[in-house]
């Protein structure tokens, strides 16, 4: 085997540096962005219609109010749940083929016990 | 012969890979211990108690903004990437690769299939650029880190997230559902770690993440006579049954751990329903979900190996090249021109 290296198409300089300047702009911006959401404190904490007689720390009482946030957090817990047994299944499968694999391979025992 | 089993991309991608992998581990690190601070208690004190750790959380998370956004131009605007997007297409060779991994692993097939193989070693002209599990793992990856930027970046104010929400509770049921998101992705990377800790041929970390390309010598047409991939002329290493015994089972409990831990502590302030969980729950969940941490740090330093094995490398590549040197098996010394 040589030592040379092949030719390899890789990423300009330019086109890394101009990525890594929108990248970081973009960051930059986001968070900016999102730092500077106004509350409106007339809306904030206002007693929630939805408990009955009202008062100070009734929103916590009123819990979860919004069905299609309830919706998408029940969504994504089946989907940890589908994907986790997933996972663990091609973990398993992995486990098992290594195995195999590595029986395959010479095993260090049996040549220390062939030259003994 | 292109030797694809040791280096496989380019440096901006190797070291995008290390770079994200640190960003992404100190996200997992400190969105964990703020949503298991029942069972990682210890870490929230370690990084600085509640203030500190979401400080953390935060600048790591403009990291994360900034890098995805880097790697999205960066496809976009160069060649390299844009022909890149076709071969991470999904074929209909991936779908037979895992069947063929399923019928290996029963032990009806004798090799994995091309699109499966993480060691190639004399057939790596037949292998794509990414596994089919590796294209699984980019599309998913991508899909989670979109969803969990734009709903961090909803959360970074919370005063202005709660302006969104009819209440309180409605607004930390939003910040549940950004934890919840991540969650197929850290037992994704726990995977992740055992498929590229503990392949047997690259126990304990496969380099060709680290190393690029463009470093790895190739030969023209040496190795053809071979059949199959040449494994059995690799030796294993000696603490690799024990090693992939254990670190499989800390793999699997780390997963369950953290799946069960979050359905059972969703950390509504007003629970949804009553979970009923007693002391004995409580104990293995909390020493499962920190094995989970345990395997992320794993991960953690087989990166940080990685990137010293590309160091040792490179200075090895150069000394060579500089010596001219040929190898045990009769190669002859080459130059560039």
């Amino acid at each position: 085997m040589s030592y040379e290296t092949p030719e390899v198409d890789g990423y300009s300089p330019i086109s890394v540096l101009v990525s890594a300047v929108v990248g970081i702009a973009v960051a930059l911006l986001s968070v900016w962005w999102a730092s500077g959401f106004g509350p409106f404190y007339e809306t904030l904490f206002r007693v929630s219609p939805t408990v009955e007689g009202g008062g100070v720390g009734s929103d916590w009482v009123a819990g979860n109010t919004i069905p299609s946030l309830d919706f998408l957090i029940a969504l994504v817990h089946a989907a940890d749940v589908i994907m986790g047994v997933f996972i663990l299944f091609m973990v398993f499968l992995h486990w098992a083929s290594f195995r195999r694999l590595a029986a395959r391979m010479r095993h260090p025992e049996e040549s220390e016990s062939g030259e003994a | 012969m292109t030797n694809l089993d040791h280096g496989k991309f380019t440096r901006v991608t190797t070291l995008f890979h290390s770079l994200l992998a640190l960003d992404v581990f100190l996200l997992f690190f400190t969105g964990y211990a703020i949503m298991f601070n029942s069972e990682l208690w210890w870490m929230v004190t370690l990084m600085g108690g509640a203030t500190g750790v979401t400080a953390l959380h935060r600048a790591a998370g403009l990291g994360l903004v900034a890098l995805i956004v880097f790697w999205m131009v960066l496809m976009v605007i160069s060649p390299t990437g844009r022909s890149n997007f076709r071969e991470i297409l999904p074929r209909k060779a991936d779908v037979d690769a895992f069947l063929q991994d399923v019928q290996f692993m029963l032990g009806r097939t004798d090799e994995r299939h091309p699109h499966a193989r993480q060691f190639a070693g004399y057939e790596s002209d037949e292998v794509p650029l990414l596994s089919y599990v590796g294209k699984g793992v980019v599309f998913i990856f991508a899909v989670e880190l979109l969803l969990l930027t734009i709903s961090g970046l909803l959360i970074w104010s919370k005063t202005g997230l709660m302006q969104y929400f009819a209440t309180r509770t409605a607004a930390m049921a939003f910040v549940i559902f950004h934890g919840l998101l991540g969650v197929i992705m850290v037992m994704g990377v726990m995977f992740h770690i055992f498929e590229h800790g503990m392949h047997p041929a690259f126990y304990p970390v496969e380099t060709k993440a680290f190393i690029p390309r463009s470093m790895i010598p190739e030969s023209h047409g040496e190795d053809d006579d071979h059949e199959g991939t040449g494994i059995e002329a690799l030796e294993l290493a000696p603490s690799w049954h024990s090693v992939s015994t254990i670190f499989g089972s800390l793999v699997v409990v780390g997963i369950v751990s953290v799946l069960m831990g979050s359905i059972v502590r969703e950390g509504y302030p007003v629970p949804r329903e009553l979970v009923v969980s007693g002391d004995v729950t409580n104990l293995l969940l909390t020493i499962g979900i920190n094995i989970g941490m345990f395997v992320l740090f794993v991960g953690i330093v087989l990166s940080m190996y990685g990137n010293v094995m590309r160091v040792r490398w490179e200075k090895e590549m150069q000394q060579r090249q500089r010596e001219g040197e040929t190898v045990a098996d009769g190669g002859e010394p080459q130059t560039d021109d």
